[in-house]
């Protein structure tokens, strides 16, 4: 079975090939090269759906030989054959996934342990795998065919029967390809003279899927001026304007607003016996109001797309929420960190956040003193926001003891360590620039001892830490503040400044650091369930930037929108992209059909709300309001019946499902109304544009295509557009707004559109 | 049949690679019950509402302090006392006259005390007063464990102990879940459902489990997906209604004609059905809310009592729903009390109390109150040695062994249950820093008492009264066989 004699006549039969090859003679820019992997072939058996297959149990190196097996034992370890790929330097076993299905309609990802080329004319390689699930979701497969699939950088191979334990069983072969299940139907752009544009030479065709598909994961909504710019520009150009673009936009400065007493003066605290001057006094200083008016304006409108994206997506790592922090001046500090280092450096983030007084104050810090330690922080700090509970591998995986069980990072010892090194901090009442009478400092960066000035007054725990031990730590314990600490509160300070800053280190540099972010960002712009290969190659990104340097956001930000895995004009691979969390849905929306005020005749207030009807609360992501600090949802979710990590799916339940459809009929057949003071000049999206083609073309066509450019970037199936056209072409051809709207809504409810991918 | 039934059946008999597809989908989410009624297979099944069992939890986020909620009201030296406590709970302690009294059969008769927001309130009496009716017990010292763990095996690495302690995340998924020692992707509620769905509910027209508070690992089984609906701030005829397709005008019918059959399509991406499977169950349970009648007791206006509200007219339309089980999830949040203890936990104790009486005398009212049982659960309780100084801004860290409450017609009221610790032989913790009952060791302890009872044993009993068979226990509990029993005895 294994061949590791002589050498045999090679025979690969390629039962299922298909490849698609777009034309690479259109005209266009050369900027950015072909963003499109090759689908990988699973190579079968002559004449047959079966998969060619070996064992590969005594780790000899497999080649393809004849006969290959049908059935295979339950555990054991099986060489597979992949072509029609072309790999990367160091691109291996971990980029690659094996997924199966049983007769019973369950799924299963088998762990891959090996890749290595054989000899073969063509690039061919031999992927070994072991025949048992990774993901533990279901009890073991049932005993029978398998339909077996290998999927590399979001592309899927066609599906091929393994036989386990036996061979046979009810499973039905896929009646169509796999790999043409998910077809890319917008073949040439737009038609050139369709009158939804502007720009008259606008062709659109060379990787306009990839583009759409790349500016719905780096901005807050695809648009069309945006898609022009970057297939005059590429990619990488604009990735470099983005980051160096002035933020926030110049006409949405962040909301300037006092800090003001806790307790709410009578002219300002929502009750009108005394009258509120001015009268939405209460709303403008105490609620979040003005922070997520200001935050959907920039989204909606603003240049700095993509640090305006990145922001929202470690703030929901770093995650503060107005559900304790309720007035809006105390979360910006904290929104503008997040933004300020969005494309700056891990570790300045991670210092800037620990000295945040809106952090301090959501998880304790503030209060924690030497006599009365509080480990929130100390622990959310190294569970949500650095290292995680367990320690990883490079790629992102788990890694397993001896037992087959994770490995804690730490333990409640680390906890308490990492809470003493954390005490004594509060905010800076007294000699800060914004430091005021009667009011708490949630502006400058929270200090040690506040306000102390003798060593018998001090809060700072004095005692020896430990800190974490891993492979290369350097220093890994704080040794007690002896002798000076007695002297002074200024080396008492001194000493806790600098014991924060070995700490911070010490955790800045844990392995663990790199693949617990990237993983974190790349589920947050890309995709919920990445291969391993995909988080190594940002992770390495973020261990070293090129340049020495650990940590460098920009860079890591770029290679994860660069990356082969993300980049392509269609993903097959079933397991790719995520759902849209309610946020990005509003926004995408909001900006392919050129948000503006209720009346259209200027922009939006950017509030997502009527008194009677909260868009945002209905389908569970209330902007800045986190239910915890474990934010909205978790990156370990898991959606029910599947293998699959799906974060954003932890938001969508039979009552979200129905919101969603909910905010479309609202914003598609009406808009946020301007209502008294709370909603100024409200919302509407518009849909002229889309109005023209119904009008244009009687049969739908056109606007069904636009449509599908702008949202789907060209990924409609065609039973999708006759799906949606036989709803369009229901009502009258002089219905031009109607026939629109409906086609609108259908997309906009769509699942294919709830899903990024 | 309703409109929305009819429709899927003629979709899937329309494709014949869409019914292959959503049929596997169907059966990824457990769904074959009811694509079985809707071919008619099925026709002998029990009618809803016969034989009917509801179990509702009150999860009660972010680790509320048992400490506080059940307290010791007795000077009996040999035990762990009001004056033990006072002096362990400085600022935190709750003055002894204040306290609640309930008498406790299982300490020999000794004095207790509940929390005095659990008394009476704005809306009616609250949940002290049904101890004395025995339909009120307390399950003492619960808490997250692989195996019965002593103060000697918790230094043994060799001793399998929870992943994580003090951890809400990791913590509040154990409760969920009931598995302590890996994480898991399924709650035992939704495990629960798995095993009886079909027997229980074949014609259900919802699934067996509803959250009221989003979408919780505890409702999520392999095969089940939870109905999650919001308060009953939203009438249920609206609580999954989606607006527009009524409008004839502007082509509303054949708005939902496309929106129905979209749902069949791209089926390939597991994303795509994913979003396809939960928007499709919404339209079939909106389907069957759309009967009238509400709920008549006086529920407080508060989240908790919203929720407990629409668990009440979920409960009252049993029988049209086809429903013989259900399971349904409510949370109440904010006890995570690092500081502010004092006023933020008798804040929220009062919220629930009075909720949870509301939802007691209308289940009365409805005459299911043996046929419903209200439990609560939590992250984990807080150290006895508090957080902070000062009476107004102290609060409490994370710990680890609780009191939970279960509450209803079918409960053995009026007593303290669960295992008894090896120090003093009674289910209620010695109260000693750093002593035989405290994870903690040294002069830092803060009194994290070591549970005595797990969470599966607490949940088999519960698991047990609602219809699980002993044949199913230890698929749904891996880790029950670790213990010695499996029921506490507090469900008749």
């Amino acid at each position: 079975m294994l061949s590791v004699g002589p050498r045999q006549t090679l025979r690969i039969y390629l039962a299922l090939l298909v490849v698609c090859f777009l034309s690479l003679t259109a005209a266009g820019q050369l900027d950015d090269p072909d963003p499109n992997s090759p689908t990988p072939i699973l190579v079968r058996a002559k004449n047959s759906k079966r998969v060619l297959a070996v064992p590969a149990d005594t780790g000899a190196r497999a080649e393809i030989v004849s006969p290959s097996r049908d059935a295979f034992a339950p555990g054991a370890r099986i060489a597979v054959f992949v072509t029609g790929i072309s790999l990367m330097d160091g691109e291996g076993a971990n980029a690659f996934r094996v997924y199966a299905e049983d007769s019973r309609g369950r799924k299963y990802r088998f762990p891959v342990v090996d890749l290595y080329r054989i000899k073969s004319p063509s690039p061919t390689y031999a992927l070994v795998f072991q025949l048992r699930d990774e993901i533990g979701y279901w009890d073991a497969p049932a005993a029978g065919d398998l339909l077996l699939r290998v999927s590399w950088r979001g592309m899927t191979s066609d599906r091929s029967r393994i036989g386990y334990g036996v061979t046979g069983g009810p499973i039905k072969d896929d009646q169509v390809p796999y790999s043409r299940l998910f077809t890319y139907s917008l073949n040439n752009g737009l038609p050139a003279k369709s009158k939804g544009l502007d720009e008259p030479a606008y062709a659109g065709y060379r990787w306009s899927g990839d583009r759409m598909r790349f500016l719905q994961q780096a901005s807050f909504g695809a648009t069309e001026p945006l898609d022009q710019r970057i297939r005059r520009i590429g990619i990488r150009t604009w990735l470099a304007e983005q980051f160096e673009a002035p933020y926030p936009s110049a006409t949405n400065a962040f909301p300037d607003i006092p800090l003001k007493p806790s307790t709410a003066p009578a002219d300002c605290d929502n009750n009108q016996t005394v009258p509120d001057v001015p009268v939405t006094c209460f709303r403008d200083t105490y609620t979040m109001y003005p922070l997520q008016a200001w935050f959907f304006r920039e989204a909606y409108y603003g240049d700095a797309q993509l640090r305006h994206r990145v922001a929202w997506a470690l703030g929901q790592i770093w995650v503060i929420s107005g559900v304790d922090t309720q007035q809006s001046r105390h979360m910006i500090e904290w929104y503008k960190v997040l933004s300020n280092n969005a494309f700056g450096n891990y570790r300045t983030l991670m210092k800037e956040m620990t000295l945040n007084p809106g952090m301090g104050n959501y998880l304790d810090m503030v209060r924690s003193t030497r006599t009365n330690p509080n480990e929130n922080y100390a622990r959310e700090l190294k569970q949500l926001f650095t290292i995680g509970l367990f320690m990883l591998n490079q790629d992102g995986t788990l890694q397993l003891d001896g037992n087959g069980q994770p490995i804690p990072t730490y333990d409640q010892e680390g906890v308490n360590n990492f809470t003493k090194v954390l005490t004594g901090w509060n905010f800076c009442n007294n000699g800060c620039p914004n430091s005021a009478p009667g009011v708490v400092n949630y502006i400058d960066p929270i200090i040690i001892n506040a306000g102390r000035t003798t060593p018998g007054a001090n809060q700072h725990d004095l005692t020896a830490k430990t800190l974490l031990a891993y492979p290369g730590s350097t220093t890994t314990n704080i040794a007690a503040c002896t002798g000076t600490c007695d002297d002074s509160i200024a080396s008492i300070n001194t000493y806790a400044t600098n014991s924060l800053e070995q700490t911070l280190d010490n955790i800045f540099y844990h392995p663990n650091v790199g693949p617990f972010v990237s993983k974190i960002l790349i589920q947050h712009l890309v995709t919920s369930d990445p291969t391993p290969a995909y988080v190594g190659r940002v992770t390495a990104v973020f261990n070293d930037n090129g340049a020495g340097v650990r940590g460098d956001l920009k860079s890591v930000i770029r290679a994860i929108l660069i990356d082969p895995e993300a980049r392509g004009d269609v993903k097959t691979d079933p397991n790719f992209g995520k759902l849209r969390e309610p946020v990005q849905l509003m926004t995408n929306v909001a900006r392919t059909f050129n948000v503006t005020n209720a009346a259209g005749t200027g922009p939006s207030d950017g509030v997502f709300y009527s008194p009677t009807n909260n868009l945002m609360t209905t389908m569970a992501q209330t902007a800045f309001y986190a239910p915890t600090v474990f934010n909205y949802y978790s990156p370990d979710y898991v959606i029910p019946g599947t293998t699959l990590l799906g974060p954003e799916f932890a938001l969508m339940t039979t009552g979200t499902a129905i919101a969603r459809a909910n905010f479309a009929n609202t914003m598609v057949y009406n808009r946020i109304n301007a209502s008294g003071t709370n909603v100024p000049v409200g919302t509407a999206f518009q849909y002229g544009d889309m109005q023209a083609l119904a009008a244009e073309d009687l049969t739908g066509g056109l606007l069904l295509d636009a449509l599908n450019y702008k949202m789907l970037h060209g990924s409609m199936s065609t039973e999708m557009r006759n799906t949606i056209l036989t709803a369009v072409t229901s009502l009258p051809t002089t219905s031009t707004l109607q026939r629109a709207q409906q086609a609108v809504y259908l997309v906009a409810t769509s699942s294919q559109f709830q899903i990024q991918r | 049949m309703n409109e929305s039934r009819r429709e899927f059946l003629r979709k899937s008999g329309g494709c014949a690679l869409g019914m292959v597809t959503l049929a596997t989908q169907m059966q990824h989410f457990g769904l074959m019950s009811a694509l079985a009624q809707k071919t008619g297979k099925g026709g002998n099944s029990p009618q809803g509402g016969e034989n009917y069992k509801a179990l509702v939890l009150v999860f009660m986020s972010g680790g509320t302090d048992g400490n506080n909620m059940v307290v010791p009201n007795h000077n009996d030296a040999t035990l762990s006392n009001y004056t033990a406590y006072a002096n362990l709970r400085s600022n935190l302690a709750i003055a002894q006259g204040s306290l609640l009294p309930i008498s406790v059969p299982r300490m020999g008769n000794l004095t207790y005390g509940l929390h005095p927001s659990l008394g009476p309130g704005t809306t009616n009496n609250g949940i002290h007063e049904l101890w004395a009716q025995q339909r009120l017990a307390i399950v003492t010292n619960v808490g997250t464990l692989v195996r019965p763990t002593t103060k000697a095996q918790m230094t043994q690495s060799s001793h399998p102990k929870p992943y994580q302690l003090y951890s809400h995340s990791d913590q509040v998924a154990q409760y969920q879940t009931s598995i302590s020692n890996t994480q898991a992707f399924t709650g035992w509620g939704g495990r629960v459902s798995d095993k009886l769905t079909a027997s229980s509910n074949p014609n259900g027209l919802i699934p067996m489990v509803t959250s009221i508070a989003g979408s919780q690992l505890f409702t999520s089984g392999q095969a089940t997906l939870p109905m999650a609906i919001n308060d009953s701030n939203t009438s249920l005829a609206n609580v999954l209604n989606p607006s527009g397709f009524t409008n004839s005008s502007n082509g509303g019918p054949a708005r939902l004609t496309a929106f129905n059959d979209l749902r069949d399509i791209d089926l390939q991406s597991n994303f795509v059905a994913a979003a396809s499977h939960v928007t499709e169950l919404a339209m079939q349970a909106n389907a069957a809310l759309q009967s009238p009648g509400d709920t008549t007791v006086t529920f407080p206006n508060t989240s908790i009592g919203r929720q407990l509200r629409q668990v009440a007219r979920l409960i009252k339309r049993r029988t049209e729903l086809n429903v013989n089980r259900q399971i349904f999830y409510c949370q109440i949040g904010g006890f995570d009390t690092h500081t502010n203890q004092i006023n933020n936990q008798a804040n929220l104790l009062g919220q629930l109390g009075q909720a949870v009486r509301s939802f007691y005398d209308e289940i009365s009212t409805q005459g299911a109150i043996n046929d419903v049982t209200l439990f609560t659960l939590s992250d984990f309780s807080r150290t006895m040695n508090p957080a902070g100084a000062g009476t107004a801004s102290v609060g409490s860290d994370h710990a680890w062994g609780n009191h939970m409450f279960v509450l209803g017609g079918a409960v053995a009221g009026g007593n303290f249950y669960g295992m008894n610790t090896a120090t003093n032989g009674t289910p209620y913790p010695q109260l000693v820093l750093a002593g035989q009952d405290d994870a903690d060791n040294g002069s830092n302890a803060r009194g994290r008492w070591i549970p005595t009872t797990s969470v599966e044993q607490y949940a088999a009993t519960l698991a047990r009264w609602f219809g699980l068979a002993e044949a199913d226990m230890a698929s749904v509990f891996p880790n029950l066989p670790n213990f010695p029993t499996t029921d506490l005895g507090f469900m008749t």
